[in-house]
């Protein structure tokens, strides 16, 4: 009976297809759950970036936008680049900082969980929740008029922003791989402030200061939002240039949370 | 059994995988960019930079690889079958393929080369350089590795003879062993093995850098860089298999090799697209350099990767493992004379190199099926023959790895076992030497203090850590495959489970990963929180959160359970149902690894007991033999007797005097006592104590030490 159960296993190597599949989206799903029942995280990600493009496009800057357009595309990509990338990073870096705390990566390790299931879901939940955030804000700034672009180019501008946050997603598995649960939101807000503002994702910035720019991630998600909506004054590096160097960041914050959780779990 | 058996399979797998790139290589050579007509078989109409970068890429470590396994299964073999045995084999699988091949083969390939030339030229070929008239020069075409296979074998087995003549203290042998070990561990390998290889090719006075290493296929006196190179990969194959833990550290290393040795290949692609032949200089210097790196970073990197995730058997890739010898041998006009065929199609290259493929691995693998495997030329390339006809093979045998026999399974043969097991954190050290097996159907229970290295021991089984050297199996193969955790069920120390989530959902999320998980119903019932499912995990207590761990360790009907101190905040009722659980699991023929600190659990559940101490199995054996060794009591009082004569009695283990005092242990402490008082009636100052678990542990432990 033993012996026949073990030349089982050698054959029976794979899940049927369908329990392979069943595995993945059950680790989605669960991962989706986790983040909507903590209020603490989801409320200020969604909330946030749709208020402060509000502040600023509609009561603060809405005579300039009415004045030039472009600045007002100028104004929604880069509060729309702050839109999806924030839940992307902070809800990865914070829950899977917590998990590795609680040991739950190691009994994951343990369990015959499906290879790379927890990643995938937590990609999938930090992918949607972005759109989930960019979401009222795409809604807001067509409804009030800030965003004069046609109906393709709002819809290329968006799926340039949510393909964006894969790097973020990635940097924040990063975050979340080095550094302990209770410290991660700060270690990643000390990552992640900094580049918002130097990357002249708010405000144009001096020439002096644009060698620097091509270090910080959000830069090139603004990049490709701005080649997406055709914004030829706001285009500084060719498209191409910027989806390799976020292919490389996403690489190169993969490459080492990956290797540190081989190390540490 | 050799403990590295197992690793055999990946080792085979990662030589087919050498020579299967191989022909994947050469499909691509009619593609190359810039290549003028005549140095291959065609010329295609399509050329390829990617095929170019591609081809470089792989052919930088392909033959270093193949040479670094060769010199693993040389050693291997010569210790297998002894001097003379060792020839006769070598002599049939490689110098009679050498020979026969050649003359086969060299009239196949030129004729196909002809039909190319003829078609790249328009029928006009003009004059070919004749072939060079110094000493030795020979067109070996790709047999070449044979030839340089049998010159390394000689040259190994002198030296070896020399330093077995030198070297009879064995000092330098257990210098090197530690040498390879460490070189790897600490990644320093990858760049010490690098300079030979540097410092022959930049010898080289013409060095085109995309061929690597020049092939030395067009002399019989062997080429001072692919000697040196090949010879050092061939050598410190021979060292690994020497030494007892390389292939560890090979396998753990796997990652950071692989990412050196790509970081090496990215600067070399684009330093060979800057200038495409070496000049003097620092460039060619630091090209040479990392040249080298790249190849061992790709070896290292690659046999480590294989190492860890190949090493269980499989039918399909032993199958390719043993079909790749005769497909490289043969491949080289097939390719050709497809590239002939498809040269002058208006396709491009990227649906014609795809086609190349298909259409010569297909005629290949069809040949070796149907003339090679059941016929004498697999008796002679791989040791055995199969019928053509025939269901189901047993695991076979490759073909240096020769006679490794598929480990017999009976029933009673262990679900689980450590063996010789040594595991090294920093310089602690946490397990050294252990050897523990966990048979069908039966509990066994790790005892030991704290830091006594029962979580490391779990950990290992689980695939969590792997061994400084010795083995780990799981359900008969490695712990790191998830097919083999698949029949595992575990409960963690030290773990919390999401706090957002309903007990149910923890549940369903872990049944999920197995193949035939129980109904979610009853796996809440048997655990006995079904009045828990609807509650967060965070707001359970710490009872409560046990418990429903032990639903998420048994919802996969688990065949083997690791219980990690269980019972740790569990009220005396939850208890009781966590042991009943543990009974029903037993009777159910699941095996159960369970550590705990209380004896009383190991002597209501377990069938069989280990007791850990500072990383070694001080005892082991049923609950019964290990009663009676806790059991002791220690006596103490001031009489008369003789201690030898006391130590006589029944029940007395040990009796010693000091000054007035005699000193006893026993089993028997109450009969020893009434003995004691009636033989020595002016007996005073009498003690007895008992032999705690702990200082039972600390006896033993002084014991072993």
């Amino acid at each position: 009976m033993n012996a026949l159960a073990l030349k089982n296993l050698e054959t029976d190597d794979l899940l049927p297809p369908r329990r392979a599949a069943n595995a993945y989206l059950t680790e989605i799903r669960y991962e989706l759950t986790r983040t909507l029942r903590n209020p603490a995280l989801a409320i200020p990600m969604m909330v946030l970036p749709v208020g402060l493009y509000l502040l600023f496009a509609v009561l603060l800057f809405g005579d300039a936008i009415a004045k030039d357009p472009a600045v007002g595309i100028f104004f929604f990509a880069g509060f729309a680049v702050l839109g999806v990338t924030m839940p992307a990073l902070f809800t990865i870096s914070s829950s899977l900082a917590v998990e590795r705390e609680m040991g739950l990566m190691k009994l994951k390790r343990a369990q015959p969980a499906p290879a790379g299931g927890w990643l995938v879901a937590k990609l999938t939940a930090g992918v949607l929740f972005s759109a989930l955030a960019y979401l009222p804000m795409a809604v807001a700034a067509v409804v009030t008029g800030k965003l004069p672009l046609s109906g393709m180019q709002v819809a290329a501008m968006s799926a340039a922003l949510i393909a964006g946050t894969i790097p973020f997603c990635a940097l924040g598995l990063m975050v979340g791989a080095l550094v302990k649960g209770s410290a991660a939101p700060g270690y990643a807000n000390l990552i992640y402030l900094p580049g918002c503002y130097l990357s002249g994702l708010f405000f144009p910035l001096p020439q002096s200061m644009h060698w620097q720019t091509a270090l910080w991630p959000q830069f090139h998600v603004s990049q490709l939002a701005m080649h997406a909506a055709g914004l030829q004054k706001f285009q500084f590096i060719p498209v191409t240039m910027a989806v390799a160097t976020l292919i490389g960041f996403t690489a190169l914050f993969s490459a080492v949370a990956l290797w540190r959780l081989a190390r540490k779990g | 059994m050799n403990p590295n058996e197992n690793r055999l399979h990946a080792l085979d797998a990662v030589r087919g995988f050498a020579l299967l790139l191989g022909v994947a290589f050469h499909a691509a050579l009619s593609f190359m960019p810039g290549w003028p007509p005549g140095i291959w078989a065609m010329v295609d109409n399509s050329p390829s930079q990617f095929l170019s970068d591609a081809g470089f890429v792989t052919h930088i470590f392909r033959m270093s690889l193949f040479f670094f396994i060769a010199g693993f299964f040389g050693r291997l073999l010569f210790h297998k079958l002894g001097a003379a045995g060792f020839w006769a084999n070598r002599a049939k699988r490689i110098a009679v393929p050498l020979v026969i091949g050649w003359v086969v083969l060299f009239p196949l390939i030129m004729w196909v080369w002809s039909l190319g030339l003829a078609k790249i030229f328009n029928g006009h070929v003009p004059p070919m350089p004749e072939f060079p008239k110094t000493a030795g020069a020979f067109p070996l075409t790709h047999l070449w590795f044979l030839y340089e296979l049998l010159i390394l074998y000689v040259g190994v087995l002198a030296l070896r003879a020399l330093v077995v003549r030198v070297d009879r203290a064995r000092k330098l042998s257990c210098l090197v062993d530690v040498l390879v070990e460490e070189s790897i561990r600490r990644r320093i390998a990858v760049f010490t093995l690098a300079i030979p290889l540097a410092g022959a090719l930049l010898t080289l006075p013409m060095w085109f850098y995309w061929q690597g290493i020049p092939t030395p296929d067009m002399s019989l006196i062997p080429a001072l860089p692919s000697t040196t190179g090949f010879a050092t990969a061939f050598i410190f194959g021979w060292l690994v298999n020497r030494s007892a833990g390389a292939l560890s550290a090979i396998s753990r290393g796997w990652f950071a090799h692989l990412v050196l040795g790509i970081l090496a290949t990215g600067w070399l692609l684009h330093t060979l697209h800057a200038s495409p032949m070496a000049q003097p200089g620092l460039t060619k210097t630091l090209f040479a350099l990392l040249f080298g790196v790249a190849v061992w970073g790709w070896v290292l990197g690659l046999t480590g990767a294989a190492l860890r995730f190949l090493s269980n058997y499989s039918a399909a890739r032993r199958y390719v493992a043993d079909a790749s010898y005769w497909i490289y041998l043969a491949h080289l006009p097939v390719v050709a004379a497809f590239q002939v065929w498809v040269g002058h199609w208006p396709l491009h290259w990227s649906l014609k190199y795809p086609l190349i493929l298909v259409a010569s691995f297909a005629v290949l693998f069809l040949s070796y099926h149907l003339l090679v495997r059941p016929t004498f030329i697999a008796q002679l390339l791989n040791g055995r023959r199969y019928p053509l006809r025939k269901p189901k093979q047993a695991p076979a045998v490759a073909a240096d790895s020769a006679a490794i026999a598929p480990v017999a399974r009976d029933a009673r043969a262990p679900v689980a076992e450590l063996r010789s097991i040594t595991k090294k954190f920093g310089t602690t050290v946490a397990l050294a030497g252990v050897d523990i097996d966990l048979k069908p159907g039966e509990l066994l229970a790790l005892l030991g203090p704290n830091g006594a290295g029962k979580t490391t021991a779990i950990s290992l089984w689980l695939g969590l850590t792997e061994p400084d050297s010795g083995e780990v199996t799981l359900l008969g193969g490695s712990p790191l495959e998830v097919q083999r955790r698949r029949g595992l069920g575990v409960m963690m120390q030290e773990v919390e489970l999401y706090k957002e989530l309903k007990v149910r959902e923890l549940v369903a999320l872990a049944s999920s990963y197995y193949r035939d998980p129980m109904p979610l119903e009853e796996t809440l019932r048997r655990a006995g929180i079904t009045a828990l499912a609807d509650k967060p995990y965070g707001k359970l207590s710490g009872g409560q959160k046990r418990q429903a761990q032990f639903a998420v360790a048994i919802c996969g009907r688990p065949r083997v359970l690791f219980l990690d101190e269980p019972s740790v905040g569990l009220d005396v009722q939850a208890r009781e149902v966590l042991w009943l659980n543990v009974r029903i699991l037993l009777a159910e023929g699941c095996s159960i690894v369970l550590t705990t600190h209380y004896l009383e659990e190991a002597e209501a559940l377990a069938s069989r007991v280990a007791v850990l101490a500072r990383g070694r199995v001080i005892a082991q054996g049923s609950v019964d033999e290990m009663r009676a060794l806790v059991a002791r009591r220690h006596i103490s009082c001031e009489t008369a007797l003789d201690a030898d004569l006391v130590k006589q009695w029944p029940g007395v283990l040990e009796a010693h005097r000091r000054g007035p005092r005699l000193n006893l242990v026993a089993t028997d402490a109450e009969a020893v006592v009434r003995r004691l008082l009636t033989e020595d009636p002016g007996l005073r100052r009498l003690e007895v104590r008992e032999a705690g678990l702990n200082e039972a542990f600390n006896e033993l432990t002084r014991e072993a030490a």
